[in-house]
């Protein structure tokens, strides 16, 4: 396992670099006359058309995570895991109703983060701010695992995995991370946007090779499945039940229909309340190409299925099952399976793609997470006269330290907790549905209703998040827990009891005649497509040079 | 303002059938990927793939179909009371 392909190690170099070049050289894509303003390095000028977007989207929502995740769930549990293939559809649709919305109001009134629709619908501070630090909380743990996802790809391909030293051992990781850390510094969201395009490429040519090569060396689609099949339905010598599940079951315990719907539906509404889904977002130029995205979109989510059956693929091929097994870390299954498969130049273009596939969302988070603490806790809280130039220059500083702080999450704590604190941020992220996607179309809930059932929600979620228990963990076991005799999401019961607490606390603080705040939107600026870019920003379009 | 919202109620009103489509499609679209029972089984098998795996595969092009058929509608909705509509950019700030 120790020993280093020296073909596949410097392919990955040599995309590395060209990578890193990109970054850099992207501060002058589409420059603006005035760079300091948060239009600018947190929102690329606001000016991507369908295409780019399309790209900034794909490469900001599928990340490194996802390629290695999602298969390693599917190779664990079964078909649960394709929760995640059913939830990349249903979130187009979704999202079809209210993302338009927020990009419009956002668009008029300027507003760089979700916590500022926030703070400008209700009038509240306060509400803001609980938004904006469940935002920052969900984000942290997300990018650290964009680490986790390199590191998987490293341990595999040999490198620094054999000293013991922490800093030798990471020390790739650490250049990694270090060059992510500069070139999103000088660059803001355009590095991320230039870089997606050789992600996608990358990503794009190594899944439809292997989705038609792999099936070729196990014998066929048939074969394939049907181990699988046969696989799931073994029985487990530790837990005294099946390995996992072919097809969700009927039943009301363990992975049933319910489960898999509610976790694919839950995880549908989070997605674009995450900060760096509604940077990608209001990165666009007009409200037609956010609409438009949602049409091409789910061309991408065609990779994530096929990603996704690569975890049959891996218990399909003896040799990579065994890699797993004696591991122990079913995070490596699919850089196994692509060593095992594929020639050593191919498992380089892979593993590259694999690893820029977790730098162009890391980039995304820290800059989304980045402006939500420099507009909504430090230009709110501690400096209200903040300039435009002032504000860049913290976000681009609040950059670095929450990368800095993922990394330490990544290295330092044991991967198993990273991961469950990523599970918990879509369950916490999940609780700003009501306030969110209930403040773009009614201004009916009350804003201390909303603090109050986001409260409880977030409290419920993690409470019951912790109590989750198997066979071999006694904590954090999984996302989804049993409520009246049916498994269920967490996310899904928390939001509920969140929405129930919200509208009884609307009425009885209604009653009360409670200040409601004033709300600086109108009705028609949901609807708005500006044709220029905000009014304030000196020079949004930089096509005009 | 408020000729802006009745404007866009009207939208609704003088277009119920088109309106309706809209809401129908994207509904649809959603229930028939939450709604887990009806393709969370084997057969009928298309070449080597069970009913569930080909299912989720095929949806999503059809998303894609559904959403673009639903912009062209929404479209159509617009065109039709919007010819002065540009007081939507730049009074706001």
């Amino acid at each position: 396992m120790s020993h280093v392909n020296a073909t596949t190690f410097t392919i990955v170099i040599v995309l590395f670099v060209i990578v890193t070049g990109v970054g850099f050289a992207a501060a002058r894509w589409r420059r603006a006359e005035n760079m300091m303003h948060l239009d600018e390095w947190g929102l690329g000028g606001r000016g991507f058309g369908t295409f780019v977007t399309w790209f900034l989207l794909g490469g900001d929502l599928y990340t490194a995570y996802t390629f290695i995740a999602v298969p390693a769930l599917v190779f664990g549990s079964g078909s649960i895991g394709f929760f995640a293939v059913s939830y990349t559809i249903m979130v187009f649709p979704i999202v079809f109703i209210f993302l338009p919305r927020l990009w419009s109001v956002c668009r008029v009134h300027g507003y760089v983060t979700p916590a500022d629709f926030i703070r400008g619908r209700y009038g509240s501070r306060g509400l803001a701010l609980a938004s904006a630090f469940t935002g920052i909380l969900a984000l942290m743990p997300y990018i650290a695992l964009q680490l986790v996802g390199i590191q998987a790809v490293l341990t595999v391909m040999g490198v620094g995995a054999s000293s013991t030293n922490t800093f030798v051992k990471d020390l790739p990781l650490f250049i990694a991370f270090l060059v992510l850390a500069i070139f999103t510094y000088v660059s803001g969201l355009r590095a991320p946007a230039l870089i997606a395009f050789i992600k996608d490429t990358l990503i794009y040519l190594f899944v439809i090779v292997a989705v038609f090569y792999i099936p070729t060396r196990l014998g066929g689609w048939g074969h394939i499945f049907g181990t699988a099949q046969a696989h799931y339905a073994s029985i487990s010598p530790v837990t005294g039940k099946p390995v996992g599940t072919f097809i969700p079951t009927s039943k009301s315990i363990g992975s049933t229909q319910l489960d898999f719907a509610s976790l694919a539906l839950g995880s549908a509404i989070a997605l674009f309340m995450y900060p760096h889904a509604i940077t990608g977002t209001l990165a666009a130029k007009r409200r037609g190409a956010v609409k438009r995205n949602m049409i091409y979109l789910p061309m991408y989510s065609v990779l994530l299925a096929l990603i996704a059956l690569f975890g049959y693929m891996a218990v399909a091929d003896p040799v990579t099952a065994a890699n797993v097994k004696k591991t122990g870390n079913a995070q490596l299954a699919v850089p196994y399976l692509f060593q095992h498969m594929f020639p050593s130049w191919f498992t380089g273009i892979a593993f590259a793609g694999i690893i820029i596939g977790a730098l162009v969302p890391a980039a995304i988070m820290s800059i989304a997470a980045a402006n939500l603490f420099t507009r909504n806790v430090f230009t709110e809280f501690f400096k209200q006269d903040a300039s435009p130039a002032l504000q860049t220059r913290m976000s681009q500083w609040a950059s670095l330290v929450v990368k800095l702080g993922a990394l330490l999450f990544a290295v330092e704590l044991p991967h198993t907790f990273s991961i469950n604190l990523q599970l918990l941020g879509g369950v916490w992220i999940l609780q700003l549905a009501p306030m969110m996607i209930g403040g773009l179309f009614t201004r009916w809930f009350h804003r201390w209703a909303l603090l109050t059932g986001w409260l409880a929600g977030m409290a419920y979620g993690t409470i019951a998040a912790y109590n989750v228990k198997n066979a071999t963990t006694s904590h954090w076991a999984a996302s989804s827990d049993i409520v009246f005799g049916h498994t269920i999401y967490i996310g899904l019961t928390a939001v509920i009891i969140n929405l129930v607490i919200a509208v009884l606390f609307t009425l009885v603080l209604k009653a009360a005649k409670v200040p409601e705040g004033t709300d600086e939107t109108l009705p028609h600026q949901y609807t708005a497509d500006p044709e220029d870019a905000p009014a304030r920003a000196p020079a949004g379009v930089g096509a005009q040079q | 303002m408020t000729q802006a919202t009745t404007r866009s109620r009207s939208a609704v009103a003088a277009h119920p059938l088109i309106s309706a489509a809209i809401a129908i499609l994207v509904a649809a679209d959603i229930f028939f990927s939450v709604y887990t029972p009806i393709y969370a089984r084997l057969t009928p098998k298309l070449g080597d793939f069970p009913f569930f795996y080909w299912y989720l595969l095929i949806f999503m092009p059809i998303t894609s179909l559904v959403l673009w058929l639903a912009m062209q509608l929404q479209k159509r909705l617009a065109a039709d009371v919007s010819t002065a509509d540009a007081s939507g950019s730049g009074d706001a700030r």
